[in-house]
């Protein structure tokens, strides 16, 4: 793929920081349209970040980023040094939106290992065609701007200042620099100024290296040629010139007489002019500006970017010793014994370690902004496809979830704002006519609720329609009971069933009918939950809810023989003794139970994973029943141990394998006594009763 | 051991350099985000040698070059810069840079302007 910097570490590098530097650039877009047109700073800010990109992507040989990255340089290049005016700023959003969605394109491309084969080749004409009609439509600031750049010129002859001083020697060298060098013109340039240190008396050959563009092509292919005279000895001269980086081959000579420079001192004597060139002073804000820069700095520098993986591995490590501090502190052989000083010790253990797990907990954890403020680009493409006009308003992006966490709600958010505006939000007209304002407003809300958060996506649009839902869900035939009996909640909720869609037409962006059951599945897949409520002709508001965190959940441990297993507490219902009149076997022999009126089957963990115990009646045992998707089932086991947090481990590779094709199981965890715990999948179990009966 | 200061506004390219010059022998001592952040760096590090980028938020490469210069009219900064941006790269010979290198760069490139520049 890309040469010298393929590494891993280089390539996760320009991956991170060409996905923050986009981001960045999307946010400076979406500002700068909002406040009608781009600022000098905005439009600077382009400029580096495509700078940025540009230099990074050359580097690691991903040529099309590169000039497509090049090419909005050089616009941004143009509208910063030019300043126009009346440019087409939407025009000119859409083109650079068009780069960045290229350049996300390419990276998933290179995140996932393929290879980077987009071509820019239209884009990048697209956009220099933009940057000709800017520049045909500003051709008084052309005009002014073009003495101004003929006075920058650095070199420029002269034809009289010329004192020819025989005492010193002459010397004729010829440079080839080194191919790939780049800059041809610069470098020798370089060596000029350098030699100028010594003497005036410098001519070259090409003579005008710095405005001629074809000195460049010149110099690299005839050399780059010196005449010089200077109080130097050959010895000097050569040392001098050798100093020259990037030197491939020099050829000294010195002269015997002042012949070979007759052809220079009547018209082409070079003289450098050390005319200042006019920079910005380093800091002109005074000192207060200045320190609030270097404050802003600080900041900057004390944050660190750490590999997931790593903190997922601290994480276990502080599971694991909070698991060993249980061990000690609450050891069998302690007992009975009065250790007043090691009480006191324990006691400083336990708080430090609580201490620990909340910390390494809170440093997985991230604000949900960054995730918030894509939603804007999403509002803006949609609005301008389908003519409508939405505002979105973010309420508590601040709140925090697990980094984990964060990457499974960012496609369903996506998905749930763009059916919010193309089903739920009218069109302009229908507004007015509603008496509506114009402006339909999408809220982005999150906020803490005990150990979950709330991601709540309200539109002031429409609603949603009972009638229509309804018909839909009979003519699909996924209703599971008479349409009497349901709330408007289970109604609502049939949209999340997978294949459902009551709008009529297909639009790009939504209605195929794969969106909101992707939605739930994602979310679940986190152990959120989906609900929605809608209140037709005003809005429809869904909520995800969803836990903080991953890697601790809070667990019912259970015993069956001699294994530990422990569930959710969220999807336990309820737990219960069983009387022996309530069970019920249908004609295949599956066990049932009945809970007032309604039957569940029965799941025996001690037949699934083959446990030996003497608890095989259910009324020596304990039935839980268990909830997911509306879908419940009894798991029968001999006792209930008690309810605590646990830290969610992966299973060892050793057992994936036979615990995959016996199913249901999720992970494992240690127990304060030592033991292990298998933790249950609900969703898993009740898809192996499904599929037994 | 000689040591360097590395000015770049991009992580990537300050990885890039970090990586080929301690994989060659040189030490680095500092990196800097900003022209701002480079000149107080430079003080505190002394390095031997800074590789300066031209374009940076804060103060640019050339402002950094600059105080540097005053600061330490021997200072020896290398400008890293991108095609097409000669005039830059003058602007900065004439402020008294030592050479400059061309993104995309090669390992060779580096080296070898590093170890001529220190060993004038």
């Amino acid at each position: 793929m890309s040469g010298q910097y393929s590494s891993e570490p280089m390539l996760d590098m320009f991956i991170f920081e060409t996905t923050q530097n986009i981001e960045l650039l999307e946010q400076s877009i979406l500002t700068s349209e909002k406040s009608s047109c781009y600022t000098p700073e905005a439009i600077n800010e382009i400029f580096r970040i495509m700078h940025t990109i540009k230099g990074s992507s050359a580097m690691m040989l991903f040529n099309e980023i590169s000039s497509l990255a090049h090419c909005i340089e050089d616009l941004f290049f143009f509208l910063r040094e030019q300043k126009p005016q009346d440019i087409d700023c939407s025009a000119l959003s859409d083109l650079v939106f068009e780069g960045i969605d290229f350049i996300k394109v390419e990276l998933e491309k290179i995140k996932a290992g393929d290879p980077s084969d987009g071509e820019a080749s239209i884009l990048n004409s697209n956009i220099k065609e933009f940057l000709a009609l800017l520049k045909k439509s500003t051709p008084s600031i052309n005009d002014i701007q073009k003495p101004s750049s003929n006075k920058k010129q650095q070199y420029y002859i002269t034809h009289e200042n010329i004192i020819p001083s025989s005492k010193r020697n002459a010397f004729k060298a010829t440079i080839y620099f080194e191919e790939g060098c780049e800059m041809e013109n610069i470098r020798a340039y370089t060596v000029i100024h350098n030699l100028k240190e010594y003497t005036e008396d410098v001519y070259s050959i090409p003579h005008d290296i710095i405005d001629d563009d074809s000195s460049v092509q010149s110099i690299r292919e005839q050399g780059f040629k010196i005449f010089v005279k200077v109080d130097k000895t050959y010895e000097e001269m050569f040392k001098l010139l050798n100093q020259t980086i990037f030197l491939k081959d020099l050829e000294l000579i010195q002269l015997e007489n002042d012949e070979e420079f007759k052809q220079f001192e009547k018209s082409t004597r070079i003289v450098i002019e050390d005319r200042e060139i006019k920079i910005p002073q380093l800091r002109d804000t005074g000192d207060k500006g200045h320190k609030e820069q270097a404050d802003s700095h600080l900041a900057q520098q004390s944050i660190i970017s750490v590999n997931v993986a790593k903190l997922d591995k601290l994480m276990d490590l502080v599971g694991e010793m909070v698991i060993a501090e249980a061990m000690v502190t609450q050891n069998p052989d302690l007992k009975g014994l009065e250790l007043e000083n090691f009480q006191k010790a324990a006691r400083q253990l336990r708080k430090i370690t609580s201490e620990l797990q909340d910390s390494v907990m809170s440093i997985r954890m991230v604000p949900l902004s960054t995730t918030f403020q894509r939603m804007h680009r999403i509002v803006r493409d949609m609005c301008k496809k389908l003519g409508k006009e939405v505002r979105l308003e973010l309420i508590g992006e601040q709140t925090e979830v697990d980094k984990n966490i964060i990457e499974h709600i960012s496609d369903p958010l996506m998905h749930l704002i763009r059916n919010s505006i193309d089903h739920g939000i009218e069109a302009v007209e229908d507004r007015e006519a509603l008496g509506k304002s114009r402006i339909g407003i999408v809220t982005l809300e999150a906020k803490n609720a005990g150990s979950d958060v709330l991601v709540i996506i309200k539109d002031d649009g429409k609603g949603l329609n009972k009638e229509k839902i309804l018909k839909r869900a009979r003519d699909n035939g996924v209703l599971s009971k008479s349409e009497s009996e349901m709330t408007d909640k289970e109604i609502y909720s049939l949209i999340f069933l997978p294949g459902f869609s009551t709008k009529d037409s297909i639009t790009e962006f939504s209605g195929r009918g794969v969106g909101m059951d992707v939605v739930t599945k994602n979310i679940e897949t986190v152990g959120g939950t989906v609900s929605v409520d809608s209140v037709e002709g005003t809005g429809t508001t869904i909520t995800l809810k969803i836990p903080l965190t991953l890697a601790i959940i809070d667990g019912m441990n259970i015993r069956v023989g001699n294994s530990r297993y422990t569930i959710p507490t969220i999807s336990i219902k309820e737990s219960f003794r069983p009387q022996e009149r309530d069970i019920i076997h249908d004609p295949d022999g599956n066990e049932m139970i009945m809970v007032r009126g309604q039957c569940y089957p029965i799941l025996r963990l001690h037949e699934l994973y083959g446990v030996k115990t003497d608890v095989r009646e259910f009324v020596q045992g304990i039935l839980i029943m268990v909830e997911m998707d509306d879908k419940s089932i009894c798991i029968f086991a001999d006792e209930l141990l008690g309810q605590q947090q646990v830290v969610v481990k992966a299973l060892p590779n050793y057992i994936k394998n036979v615990a995959k094709k016996i199913g249901g199981l999720a992970g494992c965890t240690l127990l304060g006594d030592g033991n292990i715990s298998l933790i249950l999948d609900i969703n898993a179990l009740i898809g192996v009763l499904r599929n037994k009966g | 051991m000689n040591k360097v200061l590395i000015v770049d506004d991009a992580a990537f390219v300050r990885v890039a350099i970090r990586t080929i010059l301690e994989k060659n022998g040189f030490e680095v001592v500092g990196e800097a985000d900003n022209g701002i952040s480079a000149v107080s760096k430079y003080k505190e590090c002394k390095p031997d040698v800074v590789t300066m980028d031209i374009t940076m938020p804060e103060a640019t490469g050339i402002e950094a070059l600059k105080a540097i210069r005053e600061y330490d009219p021997k200072a020896k900064v290398v400008m890293i810069s991108a095609l097409g941006q000669e005039s830059k790269v003058r602007e900065a010979i004439i402020n008294g840079a030592k050479s400059f290198i061309v993104k995309p760069f090669k390992e060779e490139q580096v080296l070898q302007t590093l170890s001529k520049i220190l060993s004038i």
